[in-house]
């Protein structure tokens, strides 16, 4: 490495230690707001997100803990949250802490609320310390805040705030409050997590501010100019090695099965990326026009360039190859992305964006397959679309409200099998303990379990779904928002594809009605269950290339039977062994 | 009295006797024998006995600190366990929390899917299911399934087996049923029971405790027994005790059951140790620093009290494990840490370690890259004819070298460069003390770092600056910290009970019944231990929070039968918790109290250190003087340095920065404005601010 070019502002230790001190503010931030927040979407699935941001609207930090969709998305929150302001002629003073979860200004979609607390250093705005939660309900027209799958139009979706004041120069707005608790359900709840994310985000602001008259405004600057420099020198760095060339790929989202209308579901999401130098273009010209009263629609700003930035930066820059690299305003540099305007992937105003979250996963789906084509021992196959099923019912006088993320599940990889049942691509929350829910709410949990003898085959199988079994223990509701009932995850290299998911409804009675992978908010009675069956990702590689002992592995362990170990593989299994002359011959065959 | 402490290490195993009646503390060293550890557990007592007329019949205990079960887990090295578990649940310990290690990873591996603790294929399912509020028994359990899958798991020649059953925390009838089954079947086979190793809710943590009890139940309990008969083959009829997490000892009975309790004792052990020597000097506020070459660990006790780690963050080689561990932040800084520039040009210290091989390119083992070390060595605080006592010479041209290359590359001369690691370094380690300080609304001001391991004497001073730490402690023997922790620990047992009660309808004859049933429980493995109910001291805690939440604070709970006004002080106690914590309260809130817990503590034969006598002086203790170099002020400049042997030091002498104090396990590094003084109980004071 020569000198040139990686010169800095300032001096390569100062710069560390202050991005050093950065981290460590952002996890204190996520840290704080985990552990003091009261519903479980955010404290046990980590559904939220902390960053410190500067005066230009960069982020410098993020916690750790956030999920990726929640702190990526924090500087199009401030940049949104700007130009309301502007255009209604109002500043930002000391003491403000403003809400704001605008989708056409930056938010990634209605519930994920952010809560903004500005830094002033001598008087002058010198950054953000912010949180983003979701949230368990906004006063949608459904309870809850997932699986708000027929919202027609952005009003549907429940409140929007556009840079509201909810403490004004450090006194507290009574009158939105007020307007908050009456029109959303589980007001205490929700309440309690909306000052648990401005406590964190004053404690930010407050370390933020610290650091700034520890080392001056100017060294911090110039410390962040530096790490901007230096992430985006990284990515350029990993981007230059490619080939320069135009690599494609297409996925689909089911969108509503069970519609009449066409135009609602089987919808392309085209990723076409262009490599030139160190630099990437990201054009999803070819992805299917915007659903215009189906919330399915994705906010450019906040959900397409976060899910574009977080799948390139997680196949170029490898966590596990090149150690932890913090998300900053640097990494997003290298990358443009265009989408046409009045598509999924740029949709207009008033069309609804609620159910954003599983196009977006086939939109990191397409990208890393089309980067497949360039780096093919640093991909998977396609994996698994995650999701969410939202419970709800009435119990005497308490409403009770249970979000269950689904989870994915990842493609094979090079030398490895795919991740199973886990979270995937630009998210990674978690599930609830099942010994937390049945204690908290009248569900019960009657199986969670991983799939058996559907795992795609491959030199390196793809990751295996879960099946979850809930039941309802008095009368409730239940909506659905979640996506790959008839698209099956793509294989690569020879992989086989997966298994796509399935949800079956069991009636009282025990009778199976098959549902779409999208079901408006439905009531259920006392004794019904759900059964979510996730997809199974697509494998990695020739099938019989796969090592015969894996394969054994694989049929002791019931993942896949003896004859599939036959027929997709070429492995001949008897009496716990690997039969090697009958093997051979299959595989010669 | 006559005790001894033996700590297995990597490299050496640390043996430490102290007798109470003579006042005597002696120190031995040898090296740690890997296949059985054992071995080199009993060298080391034998010789230490020999060197000095010891007869071994006459010591009355040995604590011991094992690594035995941490090494099964970190190499995947334990035995082939199997599980049986509730229908339907075959795969929690697969799927766990459906979260990935990391965010941003195609590559990354999920240690228990890549490497299961029970196979899939020795996870048997049986029929049964309990149900909360109280444990109510839905499905009865099918015994004929339970009898089944053992005898198939026995012929599959697993060794061990982790029953596991979902809300067994509220009810253990069904898995002790199993258990006992499962005996019948297998009596040879170690078996071990969810709710028996931690009743507490949360299946996926549970489960796989009980799965690594089980995983490294055999091993451990053919480690423990061998030492034993080795004791008694050397005519000895010594106690053996072994360390636990939780920072007390327990009796080879209960080790050899739940060896899930040793994991990270040997940290443990130094926290202990270093809070021995603070007290020693009357210090009750520190903060433990103890730097080896790869990581550092960091701990607190405020007023004598160690804070306990929630059981949300215990981790080891990324599984989780829920069983009481003292609270120790560690983190990637040591001396071998890693000095890079990465492909955007950006300059890193660490987590990467080059170990002790390759090493520092100062240790001639063949390292390349700069570490933390070598930079120490081009400032000229390391002195490379004095490392270890001398027992180790370092190369000053291998690490020049090395230091130059990376100064090159980032276009500073090489001082600076050497500097720049230390402060980013210091600053990583800093920052981790704020993580468990400030954080929490603990002020550092208040506190005492107790610097130890072959590295943190060397960064103490410099990481205390950062946090306006006033004063520096550094033992006597800063290598063998756990080996005194040993001698300092008590005989410690924890009973935990999942209650799920909200604060405005309290069951407080439920709690009541709870806390005495869980004291009786206590009082029993006590009993067994021969320790007299009234050397037992009981203290009761409640992990609580508020209504909605998911992470807990522990508040005290009054002894003997609790009433509402108890309560009522106990959730003000939390609230002000809650407030010291996160900086914030919700005084309106329910509070509920998630797990009640109940620990018991026996004192351990008190260790006797001998005051040091003051025959040794300035001059006696000056070796040489040379040129070391420091930031003062902004601008790094050279000092001419004394370095004094530490043994020779005068005691209660004032003496003035810069210098460097040299002894066989470390070396103290004590910058200008610092002063520094040895005290009569064996520690070194460094003083903050210009000495008088």
């Amino acid at each position: 490495m020569s000198k040139h070019g990686t010169q800095g502002r300032i001096d390569p230790i100062t710069a560390k230690v202050i991005q050093g001190a950065l981290e460590n503010i952002a996890i204190e931030m996520g840290y704080k707001l985990m552990r003091m927040s009261h519903s479980s979407i955010i404290r046990e699935s980590e559904d939220f997100g902390a960053a410190l941001i500067d005066a230009d609207c960069r982020q410098l930090a993020e916690a750790k803990q956030s999920t990726p969709l929640q702190s990526g998305p924090i500087p199009g929150y401030i940049r949104g949250m700007l130009r309301m302001l502007e255009e209604r002629g109002e500043t930002i003073k000391p003491g403000d802490v403003i809400m704001h979860n605008d989708p056409y200004g930056g938010a990634t979609h209605g519930p994920d609320v952010a809560f903004i607390v500005p830094v002033f250093h001598e008087g002058m705005l010198a950054g953000y310390a912010v949180t983003t939660a979701h949230h368990l309900d906004i006063g949608a027209h459904t309870p809850g805040s997932g699986g708000i799958v027929d919202a027609i139009d952005c009003y549907a979706e429940g409140l929007r705030f556009q840079a509201i004041k909810v403490y004004e120069e450090g006194r507290r707005n009574q009158q939105v409050w007020h307007m908050l608790r009456t029109n959303i359900r589980l007001p205490d709840l929700v309440l309690g997590d909306m000052e648990a994310q401005i406590a964190a985000s004053r404690i930010g602001a407050q370390r933020h501010l610290e650091l700034i008259e520890r080392y001056g405004l100017e060294t911090v600057t110039a410390a962040t100019e530096d790490m901007f420099d230096a992430s985006e020198r990284l990515l350029r760095s990993a981007i230059a090695k490619l080939p320069d060339g135009e690599y494609s790929a297409t996925t689909y989202i089911d969108g509503f099965l069970d519609d009449p209308d066409p135009a609602r579901r089987d919808l392309p999401i085209k990723v076409t990326i262009r490599i030139s130098g160190d630099e990437m273009h990201v054009d999803l010209t070819g992805t299917a026009p915007q659903v215009s009263d189906r919330p399915i629609n994705m906010p450019f700003k906040g959900t397409v360039d976060c899910a574009i930035w977080l799948s390139v930066r997680s196949v170029l820059l490898d966590s596990a190859v090149h150690g932890e690299i913090q998300q900053n305003e640097g990494l997003t540099r290298p990358i443009r992305i265009f989408a046409p305007e009045g598509t999924l992937a740029n949709p207009i105003f008033p069309a609804p964006v609620i159910a954003r979250f599983c196009p977006g996963i086939e939109l990191s789906n397409a990208v890393v397959q089309a980067l497949s084509q360039v780096v093919p021992r640093q991909v998977c196959g396609s994996c698994g679309n995650g999701g969410g099923l939202l419970l709800a019912g009435q119990q005497g006088e308490n409403f009770w409200l249970q979000v269950e993320l689904f989870s994915g599940s990842y493609g094979g990889r090079w030398q490895m099998d795919g991740m199973d049942s886990v979270d995937v691509l630009y998210a990674n929350t978690r599930n609830n303990p099942i010994e937390d829910i049945e204690s908290h709410v009248p569900l019960r949990i009657e199986r969670y379990e991983l799939r058996e003898d559907v795992a795609a085959a491959g030199r390196w199988r793809g990751g295996i779904g879960s099946i979850r079994h809930l039941r309802f223990l008095s009368p409730g509701s239940a909506s659905v928002e979640s996506e790959g009932h008839k698209y099956a995850p793509k294989g690569l290299f020879g992989g086989a594809d997966g298994t796509p998911s399935q949800l079956i409804r069991v009636k009282a009675d025990g009778s199976e009605i098959q549902l779409p992978s999208k079901v408006p908010h439905h009531p259920f009675g006392e004794g019904e269950s759900i059964i979510a069956i996730r997809a199974c990702a697509g494998g990695y590689g020739n099938p019989h290339e796969r090592d015969p002992q894996a394969v054994l592995a694989d049929v002791l362990d019931e993942y896949i039977t003896a004859e599939q170990a036959f027929s997709q593989y070429g492995v001949k299994v008897a009496d716990g062994k690997v039969d090697l002359a009958a093997t051979s011959a299959a595989r010669a065959a | 009295m006559k005790l001894f402490g033996v700590d297995v290490g990597g490299t050496f195993t640390d043996v430490m006797y102290s007798d109470s009646v003579a006042g005597t503390v002696i120190i031995h060293k040898v090296p740690t024998t890997g296949d059985d550890p054992s071995r080199g557990v009993m060298t080391g007592i034998i010789e230490l006995c020999e060197r000095n007329g010891i007869d071994p019949a006459q010591i009355d205990y040995v604590f011991h600190g094992t690594t035995i079960a941490t090494n099964a887990i970190l190499e995947y090295r334990g035995a082939e366990a199997g599980m049986i578990t509730t229908k339907g649940f075959r795969d929690i310990i697969h799927i766990g929390r459906h979260q990935r290690p990391q965010h941003y990873s195609i590559m990354q591996e999920i240690p228990w899917q890549n490497r299961p603790l029970v196979k899939r294929r020795f996870r048997k399912v049986v029929t049964e299911r309990l149900a909360p509020p109280n444990g109510d028994v839905l499905v009865a359990l099918d015994e004929d399934e339970v009898r089944v899958a053992a005898r198939e798991l026995k012929a599959s020649g697993v060794q061990s087996i982790a029953i596991c059953f979902l809300f067994s925390y509220l009810n253990p009838d069904h898995e002790a049923r199993a258990r006992a089954i499962v005996l019948e079947e297998y009596p040879e086979a170690f078996v071990t029971t969810s709710s028996s190793v931690v009743s507490q809710f949360r299946e996926f943590e549970r489960f796989t405790t009980a799965a690594m009890n089980a995983y490294i139940g055999p091993p451990v309990r053919n480690y423990i027994r061998q030492l034993d008969n080795a004791l008694r083959g050397a005519g000895m009829k010594a106690e053996l005790r072994i360390m636990r997490s939780n920072g007390g000892v327990a009796t080879p009975a209960t080790i050899s059951e739940f060896p899930v309790l040793t994991l990270l004792s040997g940290p443990a052990a130094g926290v202990l140790g270093g809070a021995l020597c603070g007290q020693l000097s009357d210090r009750r506020n520190l903060i433990t620093f103890d730097v080896g070459g790869t990581s550092a660990d960091i701990g607190v006790t405020n007023e004598g009290r160690f804070s306990e780690a929630s059981a949300r963050d215990t981790t080891i080689a990324g599984y989780p494990v829920l069983v009481p561990m003292i609270d120790i932040h560690t983190i990637g800084a040591g001396g071998g840490s890693v000095a890079f520039v990465d492909a955007g040009g950006a300059f890193h210290v660490g987590p990467r370690s080059a170990g002790s091989v390759p090493g520092p390119a100062a240790y001639s083992r063949g390292g390349q890259e700069p570490t933390v070390t070598d930079a120490n060595v081009v400032l000229g605080r390391l002195d490379k004819d004095n490392f270890l006592g001398g027992e180790m010479s370092l190369d000053g041209a291998g690490a020049q070298k090395v230091v130059g290359e990376i100064a090159e590359t980032l276009g500073l001369d090489i001082d600076e460069a050497a500097v720049g690691i230390i402060t980013i370094l210091n600053s990583n380690m800093a920052n981790a003390i704020r993580s468990r300080t400030v954080q929490k609304g603990i002020d550092p001001r208040d506190f005492s770092l107790m610097a130890f391991g072959g590295a943190g004497p060397l960064h103490g001073a410099e990481v205390a600056d950062m946090l306006g730490i006033p004063e520096v402690i550094v033992p006597a023997y800063p290598g063998i910290t756990s080996a005194l922790g040993l001698l300092a620990s008590e005989l410690k047992y924890d009973s935990i009970r999942t209650q799920f009660q909200v604060s405005d309808a309290l069951n407080l004859e439920r709690l009541n019944a709870d806390f005495l049933q869980m004291e009786e429980d206590i009082n029993r493995q006590f009993e067994a231990d021969s320790v007299a109910a009234a050397d037992v001291t009981v203290m009761r805690f409640a992990d609580a929070r508020y209504i909605g939440q998911g992470y807990e604070l522990r508040v005290d709970i009054a002894g003997g039968s609790i009433d509402a006004d108890s309560m009522e002080r106990t959730f003000e106690q939390f609230h002000r918790a809650h407030e010291a914590e996160y900086g914030h309260a919700f005084p309106q809130s329910p509070i509920e109290i998630v797990n009640v817990r109940v620990t018991g503590t026996a004192p351990s034969p008190q260790l006797e250190w001998p005051k040091t006598k003051g025959e040794g002086s300035r001059d006696k203790a000056l070796v040489k003087t040379a040129k070391t170099k420091f930031r003062v002020d902004g601008t790094l400049q050279s000092f001419d340095t004394a370095f004094y042997r530490r043994a020779d030091l005068p005691v209660d002498s004032s003496i003035a920065g810069p210098a460097i104090i040299l002894q066989l396990d470390t070396t103290t590094v004590v910058p200008p404005n610092w002063s520094f003084t040895a005290d009569p109980h064996g520690n070194l004071i460094l003083t903050a601010g210009v000495a008088s």
